[in-house]
């Protein structure tokens, strides 16, 4: 499907080929919804809002990638020490069991079970794995978390610029209004009206 | 803070240095200044001019007031700007999610290396170390493979990330113009 644009003269916001237009254009339309907007300029802000979103959204889904995808190297570092406090076990050996063990933990439930197991050793849990797993990622996060901070600042500014906008016009519009009433040519249809009366 | 002595001897030092030599630390060097390219001008070619124009036309109106189709451009020229950093945003992801890195890869140039180089030569046998190759260590499956991609460019896109907040800022600036301006 070819993506909707009512005013051709906005660039249309690129996206990653992994994405979708048709999810993005029914964004841009749930938005032009609740703002309606009037004009190229609130238009202009409302296609604003809507890339602002996409891009949170994006960066959010991201996030979430970056952490799971640190859990396996999170696991072994949780386990490797613990595998090494059992008798008998030699460096090389805690090296190749930690491995087979963590990549097992995603698909097998007896690993699962033997990671939960070992972890109670120590009185930890699975939360154990995911903290680790924000904190080898914390570097990418924080970044991640500036610009995420740094996108809804904009978008929130975006829209306190269209009820500020919308605010001037309508002073604008009552300026113009005023003008007219107070004009000669209010003045002027009044004293068409008088006349007509009088000659009738 | 250096002392005027210091000052003075920095300058002399400095005089002594001739640039780079070699073909690769000239064409380094020759890309000191450079940052993003997003600075040039947008009206440099004839499409950007001609969708410049037709959106001046739209925010200005018919109006022949200078004053006003002035503002009008700022807006325009700012938004365009907008939507140039979000398409270099996107170019540098799907660049990234293609070679898993913005650099070519290089060959490993560190002191370690050449001395294992070394080493390979004095046992009769030359293995010269192959570049590494970003792109394998990249996940096969979306959604993993772009957030890897988003992942290793990030310091670029907080750099766009900044570069777009100061368009945007300039076009809010422009549009409050432009309200007083119809006063």
């Amino acid at each position: 499907m070819r993506r909707r644009n009512e005013l051709t003269l906005l660039p249309k916001l690129p996206l990653l080929i992994t994405e979708s237009a048709d999810e993005f254009d029914a964004l841009r339309d749930a938005f032009k919804q609740e703002i309606k907007p009037r004009g190229i300029i609130e238009q202009m802000y409302v296609h604003d809002i809507s890339s602002i979103v996409w891009e949170i959204l994006r960066l959010r889904r991201c996030k979430v990638v970056i952490i799971n995808s640190a859990f396996r190297i999170a696991l072994q570092s949780l386990l490797r020490p613990l595998l090494l406090r059992q008798p008998g076990q030699s460096g090389y050996q805690v090296e190749g069991e930690t491995e087979a063990l963590a990549q097992a933990w995603f698909t097998d439930q007896e690993a699962k079970k033997r990671v939960s197991e070992l972890l109670s050793r120590v009185k930890l849990d699975e939360s154990a794995i995911e903290a680790e797993a924000i904190r080898r990622s914390s570097s990418d996060l924080e970044l991640l978390d500036r610009m995420l901070t740094s996108l809804e600042s904009r978008r929130n500014k975006a829209l306190g610029c269209v009820a500020e906008y919308r605010a001037s016009l309508a002073h604008q519009l009552r300026e113009s209004a005023d003008r007219i009433i107070d004009g000669k040519g209010v003045l002027r249809l009044e004293d068409a009206a008088s006349k007509r009366s009088t000659a009738a | 803070m250096a002392s005027e002595q210091q000052i003075v001897a920095n300058r002399r030092n400095a005089r002594k240095s001739t640039g780079p030599h070699s073909g690769a630390g000239k064409e380094r060097a020759s890309r000191n200044a450079y940052r993003h390219g997003l600075r040039s001008s947008i009206t440099s070619t004839a499409a950007y001019a001609k969708q410049l124009d037709k959106l001046v036309r739209k925010i200005a109106g018919d109006t022949d007031d200078p004053i006003l189709l002035e503002r009008a451009r700022a807006i325009a020229q700012a938004e365009l700007d907008l939507a140039r950093v979000r398409q270099a945003k996107v170019a540098l992801i799907e660049r990234a999610s293609a070679f898993g890195a913005l650099d070519p890869p290089r060959v490993p140039s560190s002191v370690t290396r050449i001395i294992r180089l070394l080493n390979t030569l004095n046992r009769g046998r030359l293995i010269v170390p192959k570049p590494a190759d970003s792109s394998a260590t990249m996940p096969s499956h979306e959604p993993d493979r772009s957030a890897e991609a988003i992942r290793r460019v990030l310091p670029e896109l907080r750099k766009l990330d900044r570069y777009e907040r100061r368009a945007a800022a300039r076009r809010d600036r422009a549009v409050v113009a432009l309200g007083l301006n119809n006063f």
